[in-house]
């Protein structure tokens, strides 16, 4: 085991962590504050991919048309998060959390047919862009510019969350409603509207990583069901509703994986789960989060 | 009052009650006679289905259990069956029996960590126990047949007879049905019952809550573990999807689609489910359209299911009466 | 000695919820706890029943040691309790109520095969006539009146044959009338089956009417504890009653 294999397995653990980082953040936010475990979280993400591929191609001869379509798709992602947040959350926030959940698991079942109905079973790809089309060499081996790219955008993103949630007022409102929804009504926050823009940020984020991966893998149904399941692994591990416990849980989750693969392929799947086991026992409110 | 010792009373339901019964059973085992072959087989499938959702009530209606990984006990029950048949070369009987025995077993030792939380913390755990079961079925090709399944399996020649399989279908079912119906009405079951109305009460009673939701557990893995070897005699082979969380929550949808609270609920809950799917899935290739709305509309509108719902209005109906 | 408590405390996270107080119940005797809301009479009764784990302090009954003892196995010596919020199994008729907690009591609960229906019916039914609810035994819990379920906490209490019972606000939400039905059902609960009651209340007629002895609490502390004339007497307890009047 060389030195340069084993930086190169991290550099590869880290980016694919930045990269759930930007799939599952949008998660974690929303079960922070609106207490929901969202299933539909992976078929947002997939229509976010879907709708990135189609203005990508519809813009198509335009030069810069990924990074327009990085700017409207998840936008179009964030408005039918809205709507299912006002019409088919609004009414079962105070039911218990198994009506929660298979009703998101109907939102995965909708949402996948209206994808398989607009653009087919088919497997469809977006190139990547410019200007990140080559490869750079690190610790003798070759990861492609985009690669990187993602794991700047992981990290502006962590920090502009960041920024948001502890800097802003409106991020202050959001931890107010967090922390205390009752206690927040009673100072006058619209918490009805607040959730609401939760859910559709969240929407949002889930969009953004349905533009950025799909260019290292692929625009496909079936998508949003692989993608869902290590969000809810991340989210576990790192702490149901924290934002640092997302990004730590993401950063492990990569690095189990690639340092797995290059020690136990058969059983490094399994990681993820496993951890998710361990914490569930030791401390199921995660690493990074607070118990109730 | 006097010791009630009537037929009815050792069943626990009453006379109209008792008569639909007969009347469903008379159906349901002349049923080859009157209906083409794929009607008994979609019937055989309904019926190995029905057990599952029963089993899985257990925990869910009957104890207060959010189990999110009901999927992997099944899965457990269908390739212990395969793989006694087709690796190990062992005759049916065998095969059949070690199901329940090994779904049991590790529905013990997953039931034993999960119920050490509760609520979400219990309902995640359960999902990511079925996923390490689904991975470790997708990943151990030489035992499991890894993503291609097991297929071909050898099962004897008088199942591949469609009425053969669906009557002994049927009867299996009927007994398991029956031992649910049992345990549900038996002391323990009120035990249960009580867990799910109010888990701290219960330990101010003297019951040692974490020690019956074990059983809970046990019990429905036992029961999932022969549905999957029925469904693995039905069908002849096995896939790792059979533990996939999608398959979980399918059978959740059949719970509640029913009606928890009652034990016809996922007995109804299947069919509707069946003929939902069958019958929408003839007119149309987008019937997941149709599901997803349909349980859209039970969570926000009948959220105690169809025969939850009608209970309801029944009693409702009786109390204006009085 | 039946149930004695010593040099009990519990911390939540910097709040001190109960602060060193210490107390006894001897047979036979009918005591009470008040105090303001938030003086920590509920979690006093939470550490009493091994609900939960005091920072420090030991809780005796029967002379046996029970502080680090589980609920059900608490509940099992004897010493039964209701809870401030309700808590009955409203899905449940008032029947299978009782019965469920007779099950435990019995020992019946681990039976999978026997036909629950009216098994215990006798003792069960002896239950719901002692506290006047045979009536309504096939009435599902959560469809009685709130006294009614008030009383069918106590029923619930009652068949785990306590020989001292916990009773947190027994009287919580009832008019003048339902309020004098309990205090004479408690009454004559306690002298018919000989349990000795401590009791959480806030209507000062009730705590009055029944008590032997009446312990204060303040803050998490035990402020003063004696027979009812000395502590209406009491100054202390005056002014931290003084504007909380009666119900």
């Amino acid at each position: 085991m060389t030195f340069e294999a084993l930086a190169g397995q991290t550099i590869s653990g880290i980016s694919l962590g930045m990269v759930w980082f930007l799939i599952a953040v949008g998660l974690s936010i929303i079960f922070g504050t609106l207490k929901v475990l969202n299933l539909a979280h992976g078929s947002l993400y997939m229509l976010g991919s879907y709708t990135c591929y189609q203005v990508t191609t519809s813009l198509a001869p335009l030069a810069g048309n990924f990074w327009l379509a990085v700017l409207l798709a998840p936008l179009v992602v964030a408005l039918v998060g809205g709507l299912i947040e006002v019409f088919l959350l609004r009414p079962i926030y105070k039911a218990e959390m198994l009506y929660q959940y298979i009703l998101t698991f109907a939102l995965v079942l909708i949402i996948a047919e209206v994808c398989k109905i607009i653009w087919g079973a088919g497997y469809h790809s977006i190139s990547v862009p410019w200007p990140f089309k080559g490869s750079v060499r690190l610790f003798g081996l070759t990861f492609p510019q985009y690669n990187l790219f993602l794991i700047v955008m992981g990290a502006v993103v962590f920090m502009g969350l960041r920024l948001l949630i502890n800097h802003t007022s409106l991020g202050r409102i959001i931890r107010a409603v967090t922390h205390n929804r009752e206690m927040a009504n009673a100072l006058g926050v619209n918490v009805p509207w607040v959730y609401t823009g939760v859910f559709m940020l969240g929407s949002w984020l889930a969009g953004l990583a349905g533009c950025l991966w799909p260019p290292m893998s692929a625009v496909t149904l079936g998508s949003d069901m692989a993608v869902v399941i290590d969000c809810f692994i991340i989210v576990v591990i790192g702490g149901l509703g924290s934002l640092s416990g997302a990004f730590l849980g993401a950063i492990i989750l990569g690095l189990t994986t690639a340092y797995g693969v290059l020690f136990v392929p058969k059983l490094a799947v399994a990681f993820g789960f496993i951890l998710m086991v361990i914490i569930l026992i030791i401390r199921p409110w995660g690493l990074l989060g607070e118990p109730e | 009052m006097a010791q009630d010792r009537s037929f009815s009373s050792f069943l626990g339901i009453g006379l109209p009650a008792a008569l639909i019964m007969v009347g469903l059973l008379a159906a349901l085992i002349s049923l080859p006679l009157y209906v083409g072959q794929s009607w008994v087989s979609i019937t055989t499938e309904m019926l190995i289905m029905s057990l599952a959702a029963c089993a899985l009530n257990i925990m869910l209606g009957y104890t207060g259990l959010v189990s999110f990984g009901p999927a992997g006990l099944y899965a457990v029950g269908a390739y212990t069956t395969a793989i006694f048949l087709q690796k190990l070369g062992l005759s049916i009987a065998p095969s059949m029996l070690a199901a329940p025995v090994l779904a049991g077993l590790i529905g013990a030792i997953v039931g034993w960590i999960c119920v050490r939380r509760t609520a979400v913390y219990f309902a995640l755990l359960t999902l990511a126990f079925s996923q390490i079961i689904w991975t470790v079925i997708f990943e151990w090709y030489a035992v499991t047949g890894g993503d291609d399944g097991l297929t071909s399996l050898p099962i004897p020649d008088f199942f591949f007879n469609i009425s053969n399989c669906y009557y002994f279908t049927l009867f299996v079912v009927g007994v398991c049905t029956f031992i649910i119906w049992k345990i549900i009405n038996s002391p323990f079951g009120q035990t249960l019952k009580a867990i799910r109305e109010n888990r701290n009460r219960v330990e101010f009673i003297g019951v040692n809550t974490k020690r019956y939701q074990l059983g809970a557990f046990v019990l429905s893995s036992l029961f999932l573990g022969i549905s999957g070897s029925l469904y693995c005699v039905f069908s002849g082979s096995v896939f790792p999807n059979f533990a996939y969380w999608v398959k979980s929550a399918d059978m959740l949808v059949i719970c509640l689609l029913g009606g928890v609270y009652n034990f016809s609920g996922p007995l109804v809950g299947t069919l509707i489910y069946t003929l939902l799917t069958k019958i929408i899935a003839d007119y149309t290739t987008h019937w997941h359209l149709f599901l997803g709305g349909i349980i859209i509309f039970i969570i926000l509108v009948m959220r105690n299911g169809v025969v939850g719902t009608l209970a309801d209005l029944w009693a409702r109906k009786k109390q204006k009466q009085l | 000695m039946l149930l004695e408590a010593r040099n009990l405390s519990k911390s939540f996270g910097g709040l001190n919820a109960v602060t060193d107080v210490s107390l006894t119940v001897r047979e036979g005797q009918l005591v009470s706890i008040i105090g303001p809301n938030g003086a920590g009479k509920s979690t006093l009764f939470d550490l009493l029943t091994g609900h939960i784990r005091p920072d420090q302090g030991t809780v005796s009954f029967k002379g046996q040691d029970i502080t680090h003892l589980k609920p059900y196995e608490i509940s099992r010596l004897g010493l039964g309790r209701s809870f401030q919020k309700l808590n009955i199994f409203p899905r449940l008729t008032t029947f299978q109520n009782v019965q469920v907690a007779l099950f435990s009591a019995e020992k019946l609960n681990h039976k999978l095969f026997a036909h629950a229906g009216r098994m215990v019916a006798e003792p069960v039914e002896e239950i719901l006539k002692s506290v006047g609810l045979f009536g309504q035994a096939d009435t599902l819990g959560g469809l009685l009146a709130h006294g009614d379920q008030k009383r069918l906490e106590i029923g619930i209490a009652l068949a785990l044959n306590p020989k001292l019972l916990l009773l947190d606000e027994p009287t919580q939400g009832m008019s003048p009338g339902e309020t004098m039905e309990t205090t004479d059902l408690i009454r004559s609960l306690v002298r018919a089956r000989q349990i000795s009651l401590a009791f959480v209340e806030h209507d000062m007629k009730v705590v009055f009417g029944i008590s032997d002895w009446i312990n204060v609490m303040h803050q998490g502390r035990l402020i003063f504890g004696g027979p009812p004339e000395e502590v209406k007497a009491n100054e202390e307890v005056q002014r931290i009653y003084l504007g909380q009047g009666e119900n």
